[in-house]
């Protein structure tokens, strides 16, 4: 009993090893043509979650449907209807380019009309027309990834399954693969991303925000940074920032650093502004900006896990 | 230094044991392989399956049969009919041998007059066959003996030419007085045993790293190349000396050898021949860059070094070319020295100048290859 | 199951192979190099016995008795000593196997119409050699024997002997049909036993279970290219054994090679339950060595009668394909058998190929835990 628009449905999921419970009850609902992104550092259970939806891991409890399909006994029809991008790049590495994109075709048992027209396709989409004869080792790591997600989506499954999918790849690169995604999702198909980059969690329709093993938040990327930022933040940018950042924490003001600049969390951003400045002045620490921002995903985060 | 190889010692068997099944396989089968080889590896021919077609059925003959059988070296398992049973038993491999005894057989027997035996042998097994032969050759010959001095003291001529004096040769078999094949065989495996599990576990243990790409990560740590060579040889020599030890136990306790030698030479002996399996081990990984491919190069290593070493077939009678190839087979001198030990007592005296072959060879096997391997790695 | 994924894994594997040239040479190395060395450095003669004299007698009929030894082409004097404890050092230190001791009243006895006497020691430790240089010894003892009686006496009873199938007692005969079994074992674990293996340790297999490609797929798909390998692995060793060693082939060729295919389906299927049941190389590799190369080379009746093994190990050797193969091959080479007299062993080949296969699959599992 699906509703019509949801393509991938979890209740109560929970997988154990041992005594570790890497993903605990984690409940979703997915609507078809989102992106979705499962955002949270690593080791929080993104990727065991992946597996127990693309039936590569069974879970210990709870129930999910793919495509509306059973993921603990219907894992081989899921297979036929969705794409997969590991983690790990599993390609072959001894294959060319074409040869890799030959064997996934007949694997997917691509029809003998369109394999042509697939192949061109996803040689087009990774940039590698000229490139098909090359030896898939030997390929720049972005290259690697977008010939991966070909490969996922010859069969043009309607839902796909990429788990950092970017990972290690260079941000021009990174921004192109978002493109196409946002060309597959515009055609309908349902993207589940997982990612650790906070950055790319602006790019989603929908996000949910897991923390060893449980979903601590979830919304759209608008909706997390309303609802949970209930307080403002400032961003600093002062020499000695370490010394600055210690001082201000000593005074009660929440401060963390991020890249080379300071994040404070502060009830009224109009009251603390002045309050830093002389608190700063008195250690004679030299300010050079203090704003109030737009809080970003990796503020709520950051607030979020030091709350749970 | 030593530091930073007990790391890598630390880390190797880590690596090798965090596969449970890994501890049962290093350790359980060179013992499995003791017991197979020991059990089936005799060439002790006995109780060769053979059908008898006695056409005369009478005291004489049925006393041949049962002298062939008792001697234990034929089982008589067929009494046979005609001759066409005879054909088809041999054709369906269910006997070895079949005798034929005619029907006149006890009366020219009894007459002094000359015989005839037929004796047809399934020469697929021509190990088999000619020992068979030679079995009941002597057999017949000792019966056809004892005959014709019955009948000879019957006619009681002293002059008859049977009778002038003749030769007693005695033999005697020392160090395996019961020429049990086994106790030949069982010290050899032990030797046999270790070279392949050590062979195994070096080559495919470096170039494990080299696949997966853990071995890009080592080089960029102050590394050495001698430390990364020890600390990847130092493991598997450990498992093999153990190895040796276990596998030795149970051919003592298990399987009766006698050791007349020293045992403690056994120790001294397995480190020089583990330097040169170690030293091919190393070289193998110098060659391979998958592990499949470490696999077929260890076996292509392995099995004529096994087939070339005196340990089944003696060397003394192998073409004189390949005699020559097998100088350089660390697995010749090992055996020589282990079976010295175990069967003939040998101490150092008897033993010194294979023990500084194999020495030698070891030493010369592990500069090559560490040198190679350096090279490698650059 | 569809084709199109067989073949597309086919292809896969196929190309795997063409790109990795050193292991496919060892493919084809290894069975050319067990034959020439089965076939020109092995054998089981026995003959050049080391053998060293101590004549405490010297007369001319010791000397004779000694140049028995020499003519029979089986021995080889190695010294002549006049030290007896240098027996010892002989015979201890392996330079001699043999050691003809004749006492100093060797040629008065004969002479004086009593029996003389002779002591001859054998190094016992190499066992097979110590039986065969015993039948020599007992056989030109018994030569010399009749010619000190000055008569050749007929012996009563003449085992007239005939030999069968190997009429020559070519050794070789007896090795090289029952060795291709061996060959065919072992190269079919080598190809196979990795290669699930290690998709598991490089990745793919995680990306190649998410797809719809089915386990018997997956492992026929792997099957047939190594198959093919293993085919004229076997093509090329009838040949080497047909014209370079001249053994003689009495029964049908594609008899022969029907049913080496279906050994070979077994071997290979074999390879591919270690490589899923081991996920790692390195197990992988150690069980193979275990479970084939042992059994075919020791339990296979190949070099060591299965009939001389005690009980329990007979019985072990039920379950062991190489053991029907070997007879199959002894007994089309040899014996020139047909299908008829096969019919057993080679059911029993497609048993275990069948089950082994089907084991396999079962085995395989489409999730990583």
């Amino acid at each position: 009993m699906e509703e019509n628009n949801i393509t991938v449905r979890v209740e109560g999921l929970t997988r154990r090893f041992g005594s570790f419970t890497a993903v605990d009850n984690i409940n979703l609902k997915i609507k078809k043509g989102e992106i979705f992104g499962f955002l949270g550092p690593n080791g929080s259970g993104k990727s065991t979650t992946i597996k127990m939806l693309c039936g590569l891991l069974l879970p210990s409890n709870g129930k999910g449907f793919v495509g509306g399909y059973d993921i603990m006994k219907e894992s081989e029809e899921i297979k036929k209807n969705i794409g997969y991008m590991s983690q790990k790049f599993s390609l072959y590495d001894d294959l060319t380019v074409e040869e890799n994109i030959d064997f996934f075709s007949g694997i997917y048992s691509v029809l003998n009309n369109k394999k042509k027209e697939r192949k061109e396709w996803v040689l087009e989409m990774a940039g590698l027309k000229d490139r098909r004869d090359a030896i898939t080792k030997t390929l720049p790591g972005g290259f690697k990834q977008r010939l991966a997600l070909g490969c996922a989506i010859l069969h043009e499954p309607p839902i796909i399954f990429l788990d950092e999918p970017t990972s290690g790849v260079d941000p021009i690169s990174r921004r192109n693969f978002w493109n196409l995604i946002y060309e597959m999702s515009k055609a309908g198909i349902t993207i589940f991303v997982t990612t650790h980059y906070m950055d790319e969690a602006d790019y989603c329709n929908r996000l949910s925000l897991i923390y060893r093993g449980k979903v601590i938040a979830e919304g759209t990327p608008r909706e997390m940074k309303e609802k949970y930022m209930t307080k403002d933040i400032l961003e600093i940018e002062t020499e000695r920032f370490v010394e600055a950042m210690e001082s201000l924490n000593l005074k009660g003001i929440e401060t963390a650093i991020f890249g080379g600049l300071l994040h404070s969390t502060v009830d009224n951003a109009d009251r603390s502004i002045p309050e830093i400045k002389k608190i700063l002045g008195e250690l004679n620490i030299k300010v050079m900006r203090v704003e109030k921002i737009v809080p970003s995903l990796e503020d709520v985060f950051v607030k979020l896990i030091e709350v749970s | 230094m030593f530091e930073r190889i007990k790391q890598m010692i630390i880390k190797e068997f880590i690596h090798v044991f965090r596969d449970r099944r890994m501890i049962a396989i290093v350790f359980v089968t060179p013992v499995l392989q003791l017991l197979v080889f020991g059990y089936a590896v005799t060439t002790d021919v006995k109780e060769i399956s053979t059908a008898v077609y006695d056409l005369d059925r009478s005291y004489e003959s049925r006393e041949l049969v049962r002298r062939l059988e008792s001697s234990g070296y034929f089982n008589i398992r067929y009494f046979i009919k005609n001759n066409y049973e005879m054909q088809e038993l041999l054709d369906a491999g269910k006997v070895a041998a079949a005798i034929q005894i005619n029907r006149n057989f006890s009366s020219e027997l009894k007459n002094n007059k000359e015989t005839e035996i037929q004796m047809l042998v399934d020469g697929t097994d021509s190990n088999t066959a000619t020992i068979a032969m030679d079995y009941a050759n002597r057999i017949i010959g000792m019966y056809a003996k004892e005959i014709k001095t019955y009948n000879v003291s019957k006619s009681s001529n002293p002059l008859s030419p049977s009778l002038k004096a003749g030769l007693d040769v005695q033999t005697r078999a020392w160090y395996n007085p019961d020429l049990k094949s086994r106790n030949y065989n069982v010290p050899a495996v032990i030797a046999i045993v270790i070279m392949l599990t050590c062979l195994l576990l070096t080559s495919m243990a470096v170039v494990r790293e080299r696949e997966i790409g853990t071995m890009e990560q080592l080089m960029v740590t102050p590394v050495k190349p001698l430390e990364l060579i020890l600390g990847k040889t130092i493991p598997f020599a450990l498992i093999s000396f153990f190895d040796v030890f276990l596998v030795t136990f149970v051919a003592v306790f298990w399987f009766d050898i006698p050791i007349k030698g020293q045992i403690l030479l056994m120790p001294l002996n397995t480190a020089i021949y583990l330097l040169s399996v170690l030293g091919i081990g190393l070289f193998i990984s110098t060659i391979a860059r998958t592990q499949q491919q470490a696999m077929m190069a260890t076996f292509l290593f392995y099995i004529p070094a096994v087939l070339l070493s005196g340990f089944m077939f003696p060397i003394e009678n192998m073409p004189e070319i390949i005699q020559f190839l097998t100088y350089i087979n660390p697995l010749r001198y090992f055996l020589v020295i282990i079976r010295g030990i175990f069967l003939k007592g040998n101490g150092m005296s008897m033993l010194w100048q294979q023990m500084f072959a194999l020495l030698i060879l070891g030493i010369s096997v592990i500069t090559i290859s560490s040198l190679r391997f350096k090279k490698r790695l650059e | 199951m569809r084709v199109s994924r067989i073949k597309a894994i086919t292809k896969k594997e196929l190309i795997q192979i063409g790109r990795d040239p050193l292991s496919l040479a060892m493919a084809f190395i290894m069975p050319v190099m067990l034959l020439l060395i089965f076939g020109y450095a092995i054998t089981l003669d026995v003959n050049n016995i080391r053998t060293v004299v101590y004549d405490s007698d010297n007369s001319s009929l010791s000397r004779e008795f000694v140049n028995e030894f020499k003519r029979s082409g089986y021995f080889t004097i190695v010294n002549n000593i006049t030290d007896n404890r240098d027996i010892d050092k002989y015979l201890d230190s392996g330079m001699a196997q043999v050691a003809i001791v004749i006492p100093e009243d060797f040629s008065r006895k004969l002479k004086g119409s009593k029996n003389g006497d002779a002591m001859i020691i054998v190094d016992g430790s190499d066992s097979n050699t110590a039986t065969i240089a015993l039948g020599y010894i007992s056989a030109i003892s018994e030569i010399y024997s009749q010619k000190t009686k000055g008569i050749k006496i007929t012996p009563l009873i003449e085992p007239r002997i005939r030999v069968w199938y190997n009429s020559e007692l070519k050794s070789r005969n007896f090795i090289i049909p029952g060795l291709i079994a061996v060959i065919m074992a072992v190269i079919a674990a080598l190809l196979t036993s990795l290669t699930v293996a290690r998709e598991w340790e490089r990745g793919t297999m995680e990306q190649l279970i998410s797809t719809p490609v089915k386990s018997p797929e997956l492992i026929t798909g792997k099957l047939i290219p190594y198959f093919m390998i293993g085919f004229i692995d076997v093509l090329m060793s009838v040949f080497m054994a047909v014209f370079l060693f001249e053994v003689p082939l009495k029964g049908n060729f594609f008899l022969l090679m029907g049913l080496s295919s279906i050994f070979l389906f077994g071997g290979l299927s074999l390879g591919i339950l270690i490589s899923i049941v081991a996920k790692s190389q390195l197990v992988a590799s150690q069980i193979s060595m275990v479970a084939t190369f042992l059994p075919a080379f020791l339990l296979s009746g190949f070099m060591y009668a299965i009939s001389n093994m005690p009980a329990a190990l007979q019985t072990v050797t039920y379950i062991i394909p190489a053991r029907y193969f070997v007879s199959i091959l002894k007994g089309i080479f040899l014996k020139g058998s047909s299908l008829k007299l096969l019919t057993f062993e080679t059911f029993l080949l497609m048993l275990f190929g069948v089950t082994v296969f089907a084991i396999a699959n079962r085995k395989f599992k489409k999730r990583i835990a």
